[in-house]
């Protein structure tokens, strides 16, 4: 219910910045210089800040041709198993040393260690070793998403109030019991957390992965092609796409966690 | 100790233990106690006088340092249900509607769940929560979940029950109706209870025997036997026996203590 309303609060805030940015285009438009010097050479015809004609034409375009809709599926795609690979890798493995002490001084450094390595940095070395295609890129939005999933789910074991351990352990539940009815349900809002947290990390991985080592069809290409024109309004329609995805999956992320803590209290 | 033909349910022997830590802390000193089958005994003592250590020593938490404990005869080396522990803290699982809550100890015997529902309906009828049963516990008052927390140790029909100031939270009133609730229970299904609290009143009006324990390190300073017959009522509170109990109880403390000396007990 309370999810329903911010969502609805969210539109119409994005709504009101949208309007404000149509407005200023159309007092801008054919006051603001349009040829620009990049770098080497003049380029005529640069519509710094794009009317909603030329977004709309544009717009159409892009769909008409298919090349939005399938850039959106193949960095979609990408996302979604670099999330599912780095999160079930990464709760797992936090799982295992919130539940055993020994393991944390073994995986504690190695997280810190790559906690602030950039992702970016991996990819050089991911396409070495990887190869050009999709592996790359998924197993590298798979270790960022894995690095943070790791942290909820081990905090979030370590967490769970000892009081429910012994609780438990004294109504007779033996360890698997009490991992699967005391410590995951517990653990759940930690890890949900960080699995939300890594979704839109996983957004801001792929979209620049993609502009380094573009391919097509892909949303980090249509930004890097947009670039190369350059055309204004197919970088904007570019960023307003990812803007939506990342806003798509996090309410779905934020649904999925009201449903699973939903014996909680929550504030208003 | 009274002498006895049946042997001791729960038994403590000489039990001494101590905290480590920055702060080392004697919480228990050379304390021995006993409970036959089915008896009510009170223990009742100052804040940190090693009451709720005793029991966690009891409930099979924590290894006594010195001495010994037994439950039946055999010694206590783990947490089980057939010492039914209500900790002092809430350790209702909030995850969980209160049926599933009282089924938990059910589900870790691997009762199926149409026995398990049998049990967990009759036990929430008896607490009164029959309305609450799908209930999540943030919607109950702390009272109810007292109440919860009780009938989910019940539901694994323990010989035992280790109860740590499960009142201690509330409000006076729904206090007594608690421990209303708590005498009709024992009525019904007899346990050897032990009873943890720093109330006198509820010491008496709850427990055949009253244990008073001193300050820390804590040990048995006093016992007294409340012969005052069941079921005992809001009346039983202002007798002339209870109100001499009582007066014996705060002697036994050594903390009546000359006209204007607040007990710290209270």
């Amino acid at each position: 219910m309370m999810t329903w309303v911010r969502a609805r609060r969210a539109v119409i805030a994005l709504g009101a910045i949208a309007a404000l940015y149509m407005l200023a285009a159309q007092i801008g438009h054919g006051r603001l210089p349009d040829r620009i010097w990049m770098g080497a050479h003049y380029v005529d015809n640069v519509q710094l800040l794009p009317t909603w004609r030329s977004l709309v034409e544009e717009g159409t375009f892009l769909l008409e041709s298919k090349i939005l809709v399938e850039s959106i599926a193949v960095s979609t795609r990408r996302v979604v198993l670099g999330l599912l690979v780095g999160s079930v890798a990464g709760i797992l493995l936090g799982l295992l040393t919130g539940l055993a002490t020994r393991l944390e001084s073994l995986a504690d450094p190695w997280v810190t260690f790559f906690r602030f390595t950039p992702a970016l940095a991996l990819l050089p070395l991911y396409v070495v070793w990887f190869g050009y295609g999709e592996s790359s890129k998924v197993l590298l939005i798979a270790t960022n998403v894995a690095v943070i999933t790791f942290l909820g789910a081990h905090h979030g074991v370590r967490g769970v109030p000892r009081v429910y351990l012994d609780a438990a352990a004294s109504l007779g539940a033996d360890g698997w019991l009490r991992f699967r009815r005391v410590i995951l349900p517990a653990a759940f809002s930690s890890i949900f957390a960080s699995v939300r947290v890594a979704a839109g990390l996983a957004w801001v991985t792929i979209v620049v992965a993609e502009l380094i080592n573009p391919q097509m069809p892909s949303l980090g290409y249509l930004l890097a092609l947009a670039g190369a024109y350059p055309r204004v309004p197919t970088m904007l329609i570019g960023l307003a796409t990812v803007g939506a995805l990342v806003f798509v999956f996090d309410l779905l992320g934020l649904l999925l966690h009201a449903w699973g803590t939903r014996w909680m209290e929550r504030a208003a | 100790m009274t002498a006895s033909a049946s042997p001791p349910v729960l038994e403590a022997v000489d039990v001494s233990y101590a905290y480590s830590g920055p702060t080392p802390t004697q919480a228990l000193e050379g304390l021995s106690l006993e409970l036959k089958e089915n008896e009510f005994v009170a223990l009742l003592g100052p804040v940190g006088c090693g009451k709720t250590t005793l029991l966690r020593i009891f409930a099979g938490f924590l290894r006594p340092a010195k001495g010994s404990v037994r439950c039946g005869g055999a010694s206590i080396d783990g947490p089980g249900s057939q010492r039914g522990y209500v900790l002092q803290e809430e350790a209702i699982f909030p995850w969980m509607t209160v049926r599933k809550n009282v089924e938990f100890g059910l589900l870790a015997k691997r009762l199926e769940a149409s026995e398990r529902r049998k049990v967990s309906e009759e036990l929430i009828g008896f607490i009164g929560l029959a309305a609450f049963e799908g209930a999540y516990p943030r919607e109950l008052s702390t009272g109810m979940s007292k109440m919860v927390e009780v009938a989910r140790v019940l539901a694994t029909d323990p010989s035992i029950l280790l109860l740590d100031e499960p009142f201690g939270a509330l409000d006076a009133q729904t206090r007594q109706r608690m421990q209303d609730a708590l005498a009709r229970l024992w009525a019904q299904r007899r346990k050897t209870v032990l009873f943890v609290t720093h109330d006198a009143e509820e010491a008496l009006y709850l427990a055949d025997r009253v244990l008073v324990l001193s300050p820390r390190p804590g040990r048995v300073k006093a016992t007294l036997v409340v012969d005052i017959p069941r079921p005992r009522s809001f009346e039983t509170r202002f007798s002339g026996d209870f109100l001499a109990l009582k007066r014996r109880i705060w002697e036994a403390t050594g903390l009546q203590g000359p006209h204007g000396t607040e007990p710290t007990t209270a």
